[in-house]
């Protein structure tokens, strides 16, 4: 991996081990970690944390439902699949109340074309309805605009950091 | 249809097109500057969209891009990338600066970009067209101009996901002044690319 002044760890613990998350994700880990993943476009990124167990999550979600495509694939890039799925591991399936969440990106990355804007759109409205239904409520978001966003999970804080070329470096 | 499972002839005759494709864009470009623009030998790989981001070194390096889709007998996309420093050299050449002039893009330079690669996808376009004896539009293009992967992950959600090979055109453009390295990403919809190479007549 590159150390840029994105990809170049500048909060916390510099040891802590980075968990990369791919597009159409989630990963889940425990407090000496690091969720991060890169270059959030359109795609939403879900970080979901308990601050008890200082456990997390982080989705990387393209699209609102599996009725958007027509090929098999990871079915966890779906915000209606995804989501579910790591609340259900994050959990371990027994219910709690000290979820919170925090949502970035669901941007509209290309200027003057109508139609691709309404991705990052339909994305948030999905992945905010989605943990309405499982009452995890959100915290803080850096949505929308149009530019990319890298984004981390710091497991010991619950602290989301998120870095762009646009606005630099940015806590949530 | 995914890469692996092209035969050795098929992927040469993607590559072929992709050659001959990237040598019309050249040609356009020269027409436009009004003087002669030579292009390396164009590399062209068949590369999973996965990977796509590896090409200019990593998902975060900052690119320019001109996206469109294509309208027609085959359905994808296709996208113009040129790293930041190459964009840059492009605006000057267009511009007939000192090379290393232009610093940032502002509004009207970013609508000269988009339209000058909006061409040479359209030539690139063209050229298979004939090949293939088909019909194919570009659609209106679009700019982008941030980390590549966020820009792939647009083009490939847009799709639906649906693509999985992208067909990757790296070249460099020069002229006396300056080269500019640049690519052409093409990538068709997975039964698109089945009728492309029924028309040259390689299933």
């Amino acid at each position: 991996m590159t150390t840029s002044f994105l990809t170049g760890m500048s909060w916390g613990d510099p040891d802590a081990d980075v968990v990369r998350v791919g597009v159409g994700e989630f990963a889940i880990a425990e407090h000496p970690a690091v969720l991060m993943t890169p270059a959030l476009g359109s795609c939403v990124g879900v970080a979901v944390w308990d601050a008890y167990t200082r456990r997390g999550g982080l989705a990387h979600i393209m699209l609102p439902t599996p009725s958007e495509s027509s090929i098999d694939g990871k079915r966890e890039r779906f915000a209606t699949i995804g989501i579910p799925q790591m609340i259900a591991v994050l959990t371990e399936e027994k219910p709690t109340r000290r979820l919170v969440a925090k949502l970035m990106g669901g941007a509209a990355m290309f200027k003057t074309d109508s139609g691709l804007a309404s991705v990052g759109d339909r994305n948030l409205h999905e992945v905010r309805r989605q943990l309405g239904l499982l009452n995890v409520p959100i915290l803080a978001e850096d949505t929308g605009g149009s530019h990319a966003r890298t984004v981390e999970l710091h497991l010991d804080t619950g602290v989301v950091v998120v870095r762009s070329y646009m606005y630099g470096i940015k806590e949530l | 249809m995914r890469p692996e499972n092209l035969s050795e002839i098929q992927i040469d005759a993607l590559r072929e097109l992709g050659s001959v494709g990237a040598g019309h864009a050249a040609t356009a470009l020269s027409q436009l500057l009004d003087h002669m623009v030579d292009i390396t030998v164009p590399e062209v790989r068949l590369v999973p969209v996965s990977d796509v981001p590896m090409v200019f070194g990593g998902p975060e390096t900052l690119v320019g891009a001109v996206y469109c889709r294509m309208l027609g007998d085959i359905a994808g996309s296709m996208l113009f990338i040129a790293p930041q420093k190459a964009l840059l050299a492009l605006v000057d050449m267009l511009r007939s600066r000192e090379i290393g002039a232009t610093k940032t893009l502002n509004a009207e330079e970013e609508a000269l970009v988009t339209h000058c690669a909006s061409i040479l996808i359209s030539a690139y376009l063209a050229a298979i067209a004939r090949m293939a004896d088909i019909n194919l539009l570009p659609s209106v293009s679009a700019f982008a101009f941030d980390m590549m992967g966020a820009i792939l992950e647009v083009a490939s959600s847009e799709s639906g996901m649906k693509v999985d090979t992208a067909i990757v055109v790296l070249t460099s453009f020069s002229d006396e002044h300056a080269a500019v390295d640049a690519a052409l990403f093409y990538l068709p919809d997975p039964d698109s690319l089945e009728v492309l190479l029924g028309k040259l007549g390689i299933v």
